[in-house]
């Protein structure tokens, strides 16, 4: 077995695997895009290593799996921002929730002692 | 039922376990507005909830704990939603005087503020008062007490500040006042009188590592914001009476 094999069975198996995520409904689909990205990659720089030494040379890098690893970090950083941007979206969501909960609870609590809360239980008052 | 000449100033109370004196707050400031006073009760573990109900108070009740501004925005998105002219936010732990409330909305009902800050610099600490002319230095602010938390909001003050746009603030000072100063708001400080903290301890002098994160957020904050509006800020932040405590 060669090298590529070995990468291409890898990336077949990180896709697969997302992809089953995303059936089993553990994975939310927009982000399922990404990953299914980075297995295409692995993929098909696996089957086609040479691809390295050829962007490396035409961006000026003398050692070409350096290239790998600068991609590889640097996509991990780019992945890791925009989950916190996500999460900080999310965070004013859940502030925004929380605070209409207290609102409309109050409101409700209003309209109980206001209102009887059954036919046959009317509000003291 | 109200004092005589009591005005129409919503009372917005942010409580975190206080009810050694949530209680006598609420009744001080009932006594002084014809308008509801609201205390945010900010997940409290003790009775402060159900002694604020007692005492007279509107209850709001978060599910979550979202810090001093969530609390406060939760009474401002309440003020706004009942379209309330004016809101006065205290402190629950007492350090704030109800009586000074119609001093903070004086200027407001004059026309000649949108916000103004009920300040008493001198009760802080060095350390504090070094930590604040850095904050104050950084976001470009002209004023003496950026963290009190006894203020006074016109509508379109209470609007702003309750839309998601100031959501995502952890605090309400340097990030609120920035924020106010960025829209043209014009922000004033009123020289008031203030108790030493009785009961509890700061939400942000609470530690050292607290402090830390305080001052690291603020200053991330600042930088972000450098230079947005610093210019005309300036000739709109005044001061009024004395830069010392009201006696």
């Amino acid at each position: 077995m060669t090298y590529q094999v070995t990468s291409l069975v890898l990336g077949l198996l990180i896709a697969g695997t997302i992809l089953w995520l995303v059936r089993r409904d553990h994975l939310h689909g927009p982000f399922a895009f990404w990953w299914i990205g980075v297995a295409a990659t692995v993929a098909l720089l696996g089957s086609w290593p040479r691809m390295f030494d050829w962007i490396a040379v035409f961006l000026g890098i003398g050692y070409p799996p350096i290239l790998a690893v600068v991609l590889g970090f640097g996509l991990l950083l780019v992945k890791m921002l925009t989950m916190d941007i996500e999460r900080s979206r999310q965070e004013r969501r859940v502030r925004r929730l929380a605070q209409r909960m207290a609102l409309l609870e109050a409101r409700q609590r209003a309209l109980e002692d206001t209102l009887p809360l059954s036919p046959s239980e009317p509000a003291d008052g | 039922m109200f004092a005589i000449g009591a005005t129409l100033n919503m009372v917005l109370i942010p409580a975190l376990n206080e009810e050694a004196s949530i209680g006598a707050l609420v009744g001080a400031a009932g006594a002084v507005t014809a308008a509801p006073v609201v205390v945010i009760d900010d997940g409290s573990t003790d009775d402060t909830a159900a002694l604020a109900r007692a005492a007279g108070a509107t209850v709001l009740s978060l599910p979550l704990n979202l810090g001093a501004w969530g609390a406060i925005q939760t009474g401002l998105r309440y003020a706004a939603k009942s379209q309330w002219p004016l809101a006065v936010t205290l402190d629950a732990d007492g350090q704030h005087e109800a009586e000074s409330i119609d001093a903070l909305t004086a200027p407001i009902l004059a026309g000649e503020a949108d916000v103004v800050i009920g300040a008493c610099p001198g009760r802080l600490s060095l350390a504090r008062r070094i930590a604040w002319h850095y904050l104050r230095w950084l976001g470009g602010i002209s004023l003496d007490d950026i963290t009190s938390g006894f203020r006074a909001y016109n509508r379109s003050a209470i609007e702003y500040l309750a839309s998601s746009e100031a959501t995502l603030l952890d605090y309400q000072d340097v990030g609120v006042l920035m924020l106010l100063r960025r829209r043209g708001f014009r922000t004033i400080e009123v020289a008031v009188p203030m108790q030493p903290r009785q009961y509890g301890s700061s939400r942000v002098f609470d530690s050292w590592w607290t402090v830390g994160s305080y001052m690291a957020q603020t200053t991330v904050l600042c930088l972000a914001r450098l230079g947005s509006g610093r210019g005309w800020a300036r000739r709109r932040h005044y001061r009024r009476g004395d830069s010392r405590c009201a006696s």
